[in-house]
């Protein structure tokens, strides 16, 4: 009953959220009878998400079989909540798919597509005019933040790389790396080609 | 009126009257067969405009997550046919409309009108639609064909019925084969601490409630008499099998203040 009361908090608070994306709710509605089953394997708990035109219902049972089943350690499941690019996250070794994949990229395709109108939801309880003040200035400094944070990001790695020197520089760094990955592959071609060899030579002896 | 009611003395044979007519019980009263169905009625349209507050308030929403339970494991898919009798304000059969889908079908079946009235509105005005009928119906004469149905669900209305196991078999018949019936119901406390606590809270907490929000205490005396005569988990999970259901199981809710028992059709 716990855990029931909880995923009915979790349940609530996300298709509050979904509502506040106008077109989110159509596309889970294409999904509507599908059931997808999330298995948590450290720590182990079961998860059954079902979409419908009304947000995502969650369940910790679920007597009918899951059209998908998605089989993943906590961490995983964690960066695939919070991940932007969550497809990339589906195809990392340890997460494992059963069934209709198709269901839960578009479930995740769903998710990180959300634009959320933060604005109509302030509106309703403060009225326009307030909300556009507000909007406005919230606008604001979120640019100014972003915009400080990538100038504060673009001077470090400029410090760190050709003031201090601690740091060799990206474009270095990427030529070095290149580099790397050719003389792995030569290696690679060289291995291969004594392998060829040693095989040659061991058919002659037999014969 | 009170010609109906023989008194206390009776309790522990129900169908033993003074006159001809076999007599039920209606909470603790003794009355006539004929006259429960009319007195459970009055109750409904009595507590019908505000029953889902009440709900709320009396179960400090935990109704809620006991409904939520028995959706998840009615194990009902895109396509099924469900029935749910004593369906009241709808929120059982809200869901099943989800999750059955366009191409299946929900029937919510009260025998109370003013019940049925509420359900039917709430579920209109919420867009709930297309796939889901309305049916006053008296749960112990379905008037569906037989193997109808892929799920059957009765949530809080059993008690009510006058003849328990006439209900039951009746829906045996309209599930379809390895269809399942969920029975969602006050039951008895297992914890002897919880039972005393939950014994205080009905008698005095409940009709209080009931004054005070619907202006009506006797119906929420009534609430909480119908549940301690209602048949305890192991009684109804043998009534359900002497009906006809097999792999009859029953999950206990908290401390056993509501149990779901499940059974299949064979």
């Amino acid at each position: 009953m716990l855990i029931s009361g909880l995923l009915a908090g979790v349940e609530h608070g996300i298709n509050r959220v979904l509502q506040m994306d106008s077109t989110a709710l159509p596309r889970l509605d294409r999904l509507s009878g599908k059931v997808i089953a999330v298995e948590c394997s450290s720590p182990a708990f079961h998860l059954y998400i079902l979409p419908s035109d009304e947000g995502l219902m969650l369940a910790a049972n679920w007597e009918g079989g899951a059209d998908v089943t998605l089989r993943a350690p906590a961490a995983s499941l964690m960066r695939l909540a919070l991940s932007k690019d969550k497809t990339a996250v589906l195809h990392s070794p340890e997460v494992e798919l059963d069934g209709e994949s198709a269901v839960l990229l578009e479930l995740t395709g769903v998710l990180q597509d959300l634009d959320l109108d933060w604005e109509y939801e302030l509106q309703r309880w403060l009225g326009p005019v307030a909300t556009t003040l507000i909007g406005g200035h919230l606008r604001n400094s979120a640019r100014w933040t972003s915009d400080s944070f990538a100038s504060l990001s673009l001077n470090l790695a400029e410090y760190l790389a050709e003031e201090s020197r601690t740091l060799v520089g990206k474009r270095e760094a990427e030529a070095r790396f290149a580099e790397l990955d050719q003389t792995k592959q030569d290696l690679e071609r060289l291995e291969a080609r004594f392998e060829r060899l040693a095989q040659s030579l061991t058919s002659s002896d037999n014969a | 009126m009170a010609a109906l009611y023989s008194g206390d003395s009776d309790m522990n044979d129900p169908r033993k009257g003074s006159d001809a007519e076999p007599t039920t019980h209606f909470g603790y009263k003794t009355v006539a067969e004929s006259q429960k169905a009319e007195k459970v009625a009055e109750v409904f349209h009595s507590v019908a405009a505000k029953y889902d507050l009440m709900n709320d308030v009396l179960s400090g929403g935990m109704h809620r997550l006991w409904k939520r339970f028995t959706i998840e494991l009615s194990g009902v898919r895109t396509g099924n046919r469900v029935l749910d009798i004593a369906g009241g304000t709808g929120d059982l059969a809200k869901k099943f409309s989800h999750l059955v889908g366009p191409t299946g079908e929900v029937v919510l079946a009260d025998i109370n009108a003013s019940m049925l009235k509420v359900g039917r509105d709430r579920l209109l005005d919420r867009g709930v639609a297309g796939n889901i009928k309305f049916v006053q119906a008296d749960a112990e004469k379905l008037p569906f064909p037989d193997n109808y149905f892929d799920c059957v669900t009765i949530a809080f209305g059993l008690r009510n019925v006058t003849h328990k196991d006439d209900a039951i078999r009746s829906m045996l018949r309209v599930l379809k084969p390895g269809g399942r019936l969920l029975v969602l119901e006050f039951s008895k406390p297992t914890n002897k601490v919880m039972s005393k606590v939950y014994d205080a809270y009905s008698f005095a907490f409940m009709p209080l409630a009931g004054k005070l929000i619907t202006n009506d205490s006797e119906s929420y005396r009534y609430l909480a008499e119908s549940i301690r005569m209602h048949p305890d988990q192991e009684t109804l999970k043998s009534m359900m099998v002497d009906a006809g259901f097999d792999r009859v199981t029953y999950h206990n809710m908290t401390s056993g203040i509501v149990a779901l028992h499940r059974g299949i059709k064979p």
